[in-house]
């Protein structure tokens, strides 16, 4: 006879969101639902009307840890629906950003994923906080490893959360040598830490994939070898940075993508049958309450070629670079295996980049109301934006964010787990649950009152 | 207190004449960057540079000493320095920044320290703020009415521009003077100035104006460690002549004097604000 759990509010990722469980007698998932109940913020309806400049600045306050990926996809949405193309120079300021943003998300995720994971060769479960060695040192190595990229945004992307340097026709200012040569010294140093830290946490997680067991709520929990497995299919645009309508040769189809509203995809109402007091920190929903994942989710459900799928490290690495680790830690090892590759390509463009060059396109049409895109590879996959821009105003926008594609595909993964692992693979997903709530109009019922389409 | 805290004042001029020949008074503010500049204790300076108008400054972030040349003098006009104190750590990469202000500039630099209100690694940032005297100011177009109208000579022409003695003199490339009395200035002054409780600018690390020291000389205030410690390595390189405040003429008391008609002035004005309306009053942002 299945039971239902649920684990509300989820922990150490961002945003809000639940996990409703049905699991077999043995605690094994049968189904579950990971879904979104931040309150939806309505940003694509709000943006029409509103300048074509000033969409990509609220668009980036989507997210506080992504905002270079949600500023630069609706900028370049713009640019794409006006036919702007903007100078070499300025993209080499959008690469670099882009690369330093990569960095710092990956290592702040670092601190989100270890208190699950153990020291390798020991029973010890990783606190970051612990003053103790070899951990303080690792928390020292992923606060520097933040500081520089951070520092590096600031100085390419005018600051580090909400980049104020990128305006629809490249960027506002090109950089000093100074400002040149300090990117470059930090991106050295990161390179090295960055480097430390991949070897680090890949060890960490394949000696996770390789334990039997994990203590939750006081109990050895059994780790099955295909946790988090699952058949959806991967989407990505680039190895590091994106694509847009205004390419040559597009890596992303706007005609394959559809959307359906929660109601096709998540359960039905469900009573909560199964209660852990135990579970840290506070226990799991009490017996008796009910769960209505169809109704309560926040986000749409798009989906490509028919089906969810994966976006993020992996779907990169599986599309790019003949990956094949599957799995919850085979997401998180991809992830660690990004951290050189954003050093380097800082290194790499900084060295390009021409401080007196121009970074503003000399002409910036005003937009016939033709369909743009843009998909940049956020910390967390695919992001895509689609605007139509018609005299300087935005006409229609939506978001296709990463954690939105990712929330049905990890639903699906959860199958087969043991219910008190599920947060462990929800947070191989580096789940960002603002970023995924942005869109579909709901009344205080929690009715979706308007939903959008692409025409 | 209307000369704020301070650790010593003195009279001085800088030992570099190319400095002092385009300097407004003793080249203090000039000599100063570029020694912190040379040594490192800064890498640019937010400064009034020129602009494309004549006397009409622009702030720029001097990085050499030709630009802390083309900086100096006074220009009579406001020049918002502030606009690029954040950006100084952003694009031009600084992680060490001098800035020049008027008492309110100082001010504005300070609060960005303790309140960062959307100035995120700007407060560890400022390594010397150098601050003016300043009594008043004014808008760009009342610089034209008084240049042009009052004293009959054109903006482009003029050498230099300075108030003192209770009168506005105007000094042109060709050798003329005009002077005219302060008292036709009073309608063109910047409305916000009448609020100012503030001088000698009490929050610089270092401060200097004209008054109280001779002609080509400057009243310096020294007032925090960090500007005691910069101004301390360049009186040792050599940097400036000083003389006792005591020993030179109009000395301090004249400083004291104007300080404190400027706050006595001001804070009536503000305290008119609060019956301004009829039962109501204006904004007082000091309380
Ligand atoms: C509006 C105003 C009012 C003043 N009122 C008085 C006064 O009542 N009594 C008095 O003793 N001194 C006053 N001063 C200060 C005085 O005129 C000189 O600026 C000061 O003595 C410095 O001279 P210096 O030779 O050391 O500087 P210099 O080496 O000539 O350098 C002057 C520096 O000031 C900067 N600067 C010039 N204009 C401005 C501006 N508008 N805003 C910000 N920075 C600027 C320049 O960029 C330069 O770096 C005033 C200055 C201003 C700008
Ligand atoms: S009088 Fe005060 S407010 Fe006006 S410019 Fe001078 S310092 Fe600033």
């Amino acid at each position: 006879m299945s039971k239902v759990v649920e684990i509300s509010p989820t922990t150490r990722h961002e945003g809000h969101s639940k996990l409703v469980l049905k699991v077999n007698d043995e605690g094994i998932v049968e189904r579950g639902d990971w879904l979104s109940i931040t309150p939806v913020r309505g940003v694509e309806k709000l943006a029409v009307g509103k300048s074509m400049h000033q969409v990509p600045k609220i668009a980036s306050r989507v997210c506080g840890i992504c905002p270079i990926a949600h500023t630069l996809a609706a900028t370049e949405a713009m640019e794409a629906s006006v036919g702007c193309y903007v100078p070499e120079d300025a993209m080499l300021l959008r690469y670099i950003l882009q690369c330093a943003n990569r960095l710092h998300s990956h290592a702040l995720h670092n601190i989100l994923s270890l208190p699950d994971m153990y020291l390798p060769g020991t029973d010890t479960k990783i606190n970051p906080f612990t003053p103790e060695e070899p951990v303080r040192s690792v928390a020292l190595r992923i606060q520097r490893l933040r500081e520089i990229a951070q520092t590096v945004g600031e100085i390419v992307g005018g600051e580090a959360i909400h980049p104020s340097n990128p305006r629809v026709g490249g960027m506002y200012k090109n950089i000093t040598p100074r400002a040149q040569q300090k990117i470059y010294d930090l991106a050295k140093e990161g390179r090295i830490l960055a480097h430390e830290q991949s070897e680090f946490m890949i060890a960490v997680f394949k000696n996770f994939q390789n334990r039997d067991w994990a203590e939750v709520a006081g109990r050895q929990v059994p780790i099955p070898d295909d946790l988090g497995y699952h058949n959806q299919g991967y989407m990505a645009a680039a190895p590091i940075y994106g694509s847009s309508s205004l390419d040559d040769n597009p890596t992303w189809f706007p005609e394959r993508w559809t959307e359906v509203r929660p109601w096709d995809w998540y359960m039905g109402e469900e009573e909560i049958t199964l209660e852990d007091k135990d579970y840290p920190v506070g226990g799991t929903t009490p017996a008796g309450e009910k769960a209505w994942p169809q109704m309560q989710a926040c986000t749409g459900v798009p989906l490509y070629d028919g089906q969810p799928v994966e976006v993020g490290p992996r779907a990169r690495m599986v599309q790019f670079k003949n990956y094949d680790l599957k799995g919850a830690m085979g997401l998180q090892i991809a992830r660690q295996m990004e951290y050189e590759a954003c050093a380097y390509g800082m290194i790499e463009a900084v060295d390009a980049l021409n401080t007196s060059g121009k970074v503003v396109a000399d002409e910036i049409p005003q937009g016939d109301g033709t369909l743009g895109w843009a998909a940049n590879e956020a910390p967390r996959g695919c992001d895509v934006h689609l605007a139509k821009v018609k005299d300087g105003k935005v006409g229609w926008f939506s978001m296709l964010v990463p954690t939105t594609w990712n929330f049905p595909t990890c639903s699906r993964a959860l199958t087969g787990a043991p219910w008190e692992l599920a947060e462990v693979i929800v947070r191989a997903y580096d789940p960002c649950v603002s970023c995924a709530t942005h869109m579909l109009v709901v009344d205080e019922n929690k009715k979706i009152v308007a939903q959008k389409l692409l025409e | 207190m209307v000369l704020g805290n301070y650790k010593s004042v003195v009279a001085a001029r800088s030992a570099d004449n190319e400095i002092l020949k385009g300097a407004q008074d003793g080249g203090i503010v000039t000599q100063l960057f570029a020694y912190a500049l040379e040594e490192g204790i800064i890498d640019g300076a937010i400064v009034a540079g020129p602009s494309e108008e004549p006397w009409k400054p622009e702030p720029v972030i001097a990085t050499t000493k030709a630009e802390l040349l083309a900086a100096r003098g006074t220009k009579y006009t406001l020049s918002p320095n502030i606009s690029l104190l954040k950006e100084a750590t952003r694009s031009y990469g600084l992680d060490k920044i001098g800035i020049v202000g008027t008492p309110c500039q100082m001010q504005a630099v300070r609060k960005a320290q303790l309140y960062p209100v959307g100035m995120r690694d700007v407060p560890d940032k400022i390594a010397l703020a150098v601050g003016i005297f300043c009594m008043e100011n004014f808008p760009y177009q009342s610089l034209e009415a008084i240049v042009e109208d009052h004293c009959n000579v054109k903006l482009e022409s003029v050498k230099k521009l300075d108030i003192g003695k209770g009168k506005f003199w105007a000094y042109t490339e060709r050798g003329a003077v005009t002077q005219i009395p302060l008292k036709v200035t009073h309608k063109y002054e910047q409305p916000g100035c009448h609020v100012c409780l503030d001088y000698v600018s009490n929050l610089a690390d270092i401060s200097t104006g004209s008054v109280g020291a001779p002609d080509g000389w400057s009243t310096v205030f020294v007032r925090t460690k960090n500007g005691e410690d910069t101004w301390g390595k360049a009186i040792a390189a050599g940097c400036f002549e000083t003389k006792p405040i005591e020993e030179v003429k109009p000395g301090l008391d004249l400083v004291k004097k104007l300080a404190t008609d400027k706050i006595t002035k001001n804070q009536k004005t503000l305290e008119a604000r609060a019956t301004f309306g009829v039962g109501k009053g204006l904004r007082n942002p000091y309380i």
